[in-house]
């Protein structure tokens, strides 16, 4: 989260005037982690059976999900932009997936196609943006309808079931030895190995440093000869990808096609991005921020449930973290 | 003169309508299967119907989604325009639709309300077709109840509610009726109640936590339909499909699978093929028959468990 902010403003943004030396990168850094490891210490404390190997196994697996999405939205919102149309693409691509295994594709082939259809839906955003020059907010709002729509006519709003063996990829987990360790789920490795190569094309690739650059000052990046509309259909292509990724997941775990499900998803995915110290005004984010902020939500909402907290109570708490953590953020950058 | 062409086309249909003895079904939305069973519903009451009224049509008309409370409203004033005989009416929203039905029965035309409630004087309208979610919600807590005592031999012990979206008409009554009933009747503890927003993987991970939060749970209950299967994939995953008992609602072919498992062991199924007889039915007592009919209708339902999912009883509501 604190490189976040440091890294790519050493290279573009004004911010570079603010940026922190070493020692300040590294309080940054551990302040932000801490919170995730304060919150993990009350739940354990406070929840029964929150501290268990079973309840944090559950607990990678229920967040990881989030956490894709938020990985997948920093890239659009690094660029400046935004994808509201997230949970609407969960939904269409879990559908899809759903749909052509019923329809007797081989099951992994029907997982790739549900991530496909992600990609599609991202390059459709991403040629309205650049080509009809739409504002991104209203161009991926707009898509929200569409493919929403199109989720439920495929199925007819139906909740369809899947062939069982369907659900391996959100249901099964390797490295099981018998009753003592239940496993670490697929989703879980999943979200490690998407999480490693973001970040490794936004730091290291040329891709990533344009995609900073783009955010940063679009028209200076243009000028030095960066193709912004192609970075920036990238972006989104990268966004609806891991909400593909999600929306196979997720039909993968309910064994079941949902077209109606997922609504507002893109809110939790935009959250944790911003918690992790992404700036909605372009040019900073990290996928490292994105994975702590997906998890100072996940941990609170899984604690709260277990706590037996009033549901009601757990929305007021939720909302005030997300608050205060950004506030504290921009308090701390100072 | 294409134009032209155009309304007399319109014309010649609209009087088309006019000359048959239509009732106007507008319903919620028509892309769900709970819409499309009403719609059969609808239909075979019409086949009946003819043969007393052979110019009798029944069409069968909704917004693309459940929000689109204006677009209802406009569907609505447009059948009363076109003169029509009745109107069954599932409004989208307990009062934006309240204007439109007045306007319905000042044009002398009987307008039924089925599945939701419709605020306002209830002389604005002919009849109310509904389920009884208070006592729907009842009987999934006897369920509970009766079956608890029989794997435990007790009716205590701890239990949770898995809820939609708070608030909402249906849920008051539904979830209200069951706390109520386990309150009174049992020693059972409602540990939680979580709300899934109607949203099924929230329904799996809420359940997930409830379950690892609570290893001494003897019974749970999934208030609607994405929630029970949410709630029914969260109990098969931790291995619990039959230790603990589980109820469900509404009747989708995922839900009916989780019965004959025995994942789930019950689900109260609305009928929403006897909504749209019925309000086809009585819309037509209404108007063309010129009786007096019933103010309040209880639709039914039924409580599907695996001894009765294969009679013709289950099988004429499950969708």
């Amino acid at each position: 989260m604190s490189n976040a902010r440091t890294q790519p403003s050493q290279e573009h943004g004004p911010e570079a005037v603010t940026a922190k030396g070493r020692s300040g990168v590294a309080l940054d850094r551990f302040l932000t982690f801490g919170a995730v490891v304060v919150l993990f210490v009350v739940f354990s404390i406070t929840a029964k059976n929150f501290f268990t190997m079973r309840s944090v196994l559950s607990l990678l697996l229920q967040t990881s999900t989030t956490t894709l999405m938020g990985i997948g939205v920093t890239f659009t919102i690094i660029t400046a932009g935004i994808d509201l149309s997230i949970g609407s693409v969960v939904a269409l691509t879990g559908t899809i997936a759903v749909m052509a295994a019923i329809a007797g594709v081989p099951i992994w082939i029907s997982w790739l196609i549900g991530v496909a259809a992600g990609g599609v839906c991202g390059l459709a955003n991403g040629l309205m943006i650049t080509k009809m020059k739409l504002p991104p907010f209203i161009a991926t709002l707009g898509m929200t309808f569409v493919i929403r729509g199109v989720a439920l006519t495929i199925t007819n709003a139906n909740a369809w079931p899947a062939p069982e063996s369907f659900g391996a990829l959100g249901n099964d987990t390797i490295f099981r030895t018998g009753n003592q360790f239940p496993g670490i789920s697929y989703p879980v490795i999943i979200m490690i190995v998407v999480a490693v190569l973001c970040h490794f094309i936004l730091k290291k690739t040329r891709v990533g440093r344009y995609t900073y650059a783009v955010g940063s000052n679009e028209e200076a990046a243009r000028l030095s000869g960066i193709k912004v509309n192609r970075v920036k259909i990238l972006a989104y292509v990268a966004c609806a990808l891991c909400a593909g990724v999600v929306g196979t997941i997720l039909a993968s775990r309910m064994v079941t096609s949902q077209p109606n499900s997922a609504i507002g998803y893109e809110l939790n995915a935009i959250a944790s991005s911003v918690i992790g110290g992404t700036s909605l005004m372009g040019g900073v984010g990290t996928v490292g921020g994105a994975v702590i902020g997906s998890f100072i939500i996940g941990i609170l909402t899984v604690g709260l449930t277990m706590q037996g907290a009033n549901y009601f109570m757990q929305q007021i708490i939720i909302g005030l973290v997300v608050i205060f953590a950004v506030y504290f953020d921009q308090f701390r950058r100072k | 003169m294409r134009k032209l062409l155009f309304v007399l086309v319109a014309l010649a249909f609209v009087a088309g309508f006019v000359s048959a003895q239509e009732i106007a079904v507008i319903v919620k939305t028509g892309n769900s299967s709970f819409w499309q069973n009403v719609q059969t519903g609808c239909f075979d009451a019409q086949k009946e119907l003819k043969a007393k009224t052979p110019k009798l049509s029944v069409t069968f008309l909704g917004p693309q989604s459940e929000s689109n409370v204006a677009e209802e409203i406009n569907i609505v004033e447009s059948a009363i325009d076109r003169g029509v005989k009745a109107i069954v009416l599932a409004p989208s929203d307990v009062t934006a639709l309240v204007p439109a039905v007045k306007k319905a029965k000042d044009a002398g035309i009987p307008v039924v309300i089925i599945d939701s409630l419709l605020t306002g004087p209830t002389s604005n309208y002919a009849s109310f077709l509904a389920t009884d979610n208070d006592a729907a919600g009842r009987a999934c807590a006897k369920e509970l109840i009766d079956r608890v005592k029989a794997a435990t031999g007790s009716d205590s012990g701890k239990i949770a509610v898995m809820s939609y979206v708070a608030g909402v008409g249906s849920e008051i009554g539904r979830v209200g009726g069951f706390k109520d009933y386990i309150a009174k009747n049992s020693h059972l503890e409602i540990v939680t109640t979580q709300y899934s927003n109607a949203d099924m993987p929230t329904a799996l991970n809420q359940t997930t936590n409830v379950l690892s939060a609570n290893p001494d749970l003897v019974g749970i209950f999934g208030a609607n339909e994405p929630t029970a299967i949410g709630m029914g994939r969260a109990i098969a995953q931790a291995g619990l499909a039959g230790k603990i008992v589980a109820i469900g609602f509404d009747g989708a072919a995922q839900l009916q699978n989780f019965i004959k498992d025995g994942t789930l062991q019950a689900i109260a199924v609305q009928s929403s093929y006897n909504m749209g007889y019925q309000g086809v039915k009585t819309a037509y007592e209404a108007s063309i028959a010129k009786k007096k009919v019933p103010a309040k209708v209880d639709t039914g339902f039924i409580i599907v468990t695996k001894d009765n999912i294969d009679t013709p009883a289950a099988k004429n509501v499950l969708y």
